[in-house]
């Protein structure tokens, strides 16, 4: 195959785009939008969590423990217990959220959460309604 | 004069290796005179963590076999799984998972071609691909929840249902591929400077190809047109119309080409999944528990067809809730082995990234 | 096909997968049959799976015709132990690496094949790591640290039958009262 001389012309026709507006973000001034759906962190609706530790049992990377709930907040949770995820060991693949029987485990899109120290990354689920 | 012969390592942190591998390599100047390949930087034991693990929660861990394209590895679990434990898929979820296969064939292609032109220099390529694979990625975010490990195609149908207006996405974001390909030639295939490093270097002998077990586009890129979508059909890939493109070169090149007329594929068949998605129906089956779902004891080996070739699972079960065996077949164990280590020989060091990156090499599925 | 099922014992799994069994002496000469009589030319998988209560392994040839639309798994079983099974490199030059990495991971010695040095894991003097004795969990727990500060994990069976006996005895208490 003969190389010719337009090939090597084309290629500046990129140039072109010196002139289109950039495509990326201006990050701390401008942020990419959340996207509802998006696997974040978890959100655990206290009122309807019943505490039976499907979400532990089915969690492959050991990454969920059933802590002592402060303040029982319903009384269908039969054993005071509530998730505590380890962002550690999470890989967010939420099968703890689609074993919950009542639907109170849920992820919400926020993600961003920086911290000096691994050790910290225990996270309690925040209590919000799905 | 003595010619002195001195051994080099080319990776694991070489910008010009895929991933995390490294070859010794042999020189004798500039010349290569011997390759070995070295694996194991990136051996997280997926084979050894999948016997402890339920059907279910082994799961997600197989889509971290392959990083750029995490989908065939999904399909193939699901395929195998369904298949040991009989379960039926409904239409509506095969077509789905047809759309995200060929989603993310496009997306490693471009992914391919960021790596395949940095290896010559051209760096603006691949800002250009990387940003328009971006966009996919923007798709399977809201269709999936997640941008690269997708953790969707799931045994017995797929996890979510599509979004409101994700079809009419998809559509504009083929139409804007479309013509960016058409900027692709311009830069890059019809590119002189990438032209005269790509023809005639490293090429594949096609005589041998079929009995040495390559796959994908380096028996694609000697003319032999082998395709699992066309010859062993898997979902409904029977049903829809495509071609296999070949090129007869057996270089770098051809293989680049093959990719490029791939992509147009990929384009084409999404455009018909968009046609045809059915409105109704189920997407997921009724599955057993999680404790409870058995497998009986039997084995079976299934294959798709990955952005670079075949990619096969055997799996085996023992009638428990685990699974007993389940192997990785990726293209890129005899790629990496058999075939990388014989076709360096002879080529210049410079030569190394450009071959390596048009193989498709991708060491976690070679040491899972 | 049809010409070799007359030959062989093999069994249609799917419509596109065979499989057939052979001892572990018949092994060689019946890959050396199907590589040059027949169409199964490529070999393009050699899996292991260890069946560790029947006390054996499950070698599996995986091979492909040329049209690569049909695959046929030849199948073995061998010890557990000190086992050598003859290569088949001169049959499939790729198989040089799979049987690399067999022996690695599950001590299966090949003869013939003099390139069984270190496939991924380097300087390993464990027991191969894919035979299923080897226990992941021991090992980790044996090499690594875990995390601090998830000693307040619960169980959750335990908390009920807690929760269940205290509310019982609060019940009685005010019974009594």
């Amino acid at each position: 195959m003969k190389i010719q001389l337009k090939n090597s012309i084309a290629p500046l026709g990129a140039l072109k785009k010196i002139f289109e507006h950039p495509k990326t973000l201006c990050y701390p001034e401008v942020k990419a939008q959340n996207v509802t759906g998006y696997r974040g962190f978890h959100i655990n609706d206290l009122s309807t969590c019943i505490g039976c530790a499907n979400c532990q049992d089915v969690c492959m990377n050991e990454a969920i423990d059933m802590i002592a709930i402060d303040v029982d907040k319903n009384p269908k949770n039969n054993s005071g217990c509530i998730p505590r995820i380890d962002y550690g060991r999470c890989c967010w693949c939420s099968l703890c959220t689609d074993v919950c029987p009542p639907d109170s485990l849920k992820l919400e899109s926020e993600c961003i959460w920086a911290d000096d120290d691994s050790n910290r990354f225990l996270y309690l689920p925040k209590d919000k309604p799905c | 004069m003595e010619r002195k012969t001195i051994t080099i390592f080319h990776g694991p942190q070489h910008p010009g290796i895929t991933g995390n591998m490294s070859v010794e390599l042999e020189l004798t100047g500039e010349t290569i005179t011997k390759a070995r390949t070295h694996v194991g930087y990136l051996h997280r034991g997926f084979e050894k963590l999948i016997e402890r693990r339920t059907v279910i929660q082994a799961f997600t861990i197989v889509c971290r076999i392959c990083v750029p394209e995490p989908d065939p590895n999904e399909a193939n679990f699901a395929l195998a799984v369904e298949q040991l434990a009989g379960i039926e898929v409904s239409e509506k979820a095969t077509y789905i998972r047809v759309m995200v296969l060929e989603m993310a064939r496009l997306a490693a292609q471009l992914l391919w071609m960021a790596g395949q032109s940095g290896s010559v220099g051209l760096g603006t390529v691949g800002q250009w691909s990387i940003y328009d694979r971006d966009l996919i990625l923007d798709l399977f975010e809201a269709l999936t929840g997640g941008r690269v490990y997708h953790m969707y195609i799931y045994p017995g149908g797929v996890r979510r249902e599509l979004p409101e207006g994700f079809l009419e996405r998809l559509g504009a974001l083929l139409d804007y591929l479309q013509k960016r390909l058409v900027e692709y030639d311009r830069l890059f295939f019809d590119n002189a400077s990438f032209q005269k490093r790509a023809i005639g270097v490293g090429v594949v002998k096609s005589e041998e190809a079929l009995h040495l077990g390559y796959v994908g586009q380096v028996l694609r890129g000697c003319g032999l047109k082998r395709d699992v979508r066309r010859d062993n059909p898997y979902f409904n890939y029977a049903a829809l119309e495509f071609d296999i493109p070949t090129q007869s070169g057996g270089d770098v090149f051809a293989r680049a080409l093959v990719r490029r007329a791939e992509m147009r594929e990929s384009i084409k068949i999404l455009r018909q999944v968009i046609a045809q998605m059915p409105t109704e129906g189920a997407i997921m089956q009724k599955l057993p528990k999680h404790r409870k779902f058995t497998l009986p004891k039997e084995d079976t080996y299934v294959a798709v067809e990955s952005a670079r070739g075949e990619f096969g699972y055997y799996m085996a079960g023992d009638g428990s809730e685990m699974i007993r065996r389940m192997q990785v077949k990726g293209p890129s164990l005899i790629h990496g082995f058999t075939l990388l280590e014989s076709l360096l020989v002879g080529e210049e060091l410079s030569n190394v990234a450009l071959i390596m990156n048009s193989l498709g090499i991708c060491p976690p599925e070679i040491e899972r | 096909m049809q010409n070799l099922m007359q030959h062989f014992e093999i069994i249609q799994k799917t419509p596109t997968l065979y499989a057939l069994h052979v001892s572990i002496e018949t092994l060689f000469n019946t890959l050396h049959h199907l590589r040059y009589q027949s169409d199964f030319i490529t070999l393009s998988q050699l899996t292991c799976t260890d069946w560790i209560e029947e006390e054996r392994f499950e070698l599996g040839y995986m091979l492909t015709n040329l049209e690569r639309n049909c695959n046929l798994m030849v199948k073995c079983f061998i010890g557990r132990d000190d086992v050598t099974v003859a290569s088949v490199v001169t049959l499939f030059p790729q198989a040089e690496v799979m049987e690399r990495e067999l022996h690695e991971m599950f001590g299966v010695g090949f003869e013939g094949n003099d390139t069984l040095y270190d496939f991924a894991l380097e300087d390993w003097q464990d027991l191969p790591p894919m035979r299923r004795e080897f226990d992941t969990l021991a090992y980790v727990q044996s090499h690594y640290d875990f995390r601090d500060g998830r000693d307040d994990n619960l169980d959750v069976k335990e908390q009920i039958k807690i929760r269940k006996a205290a509310a019982k005895s609060a019940k009685e208490a005010q019974g009594g009262a």
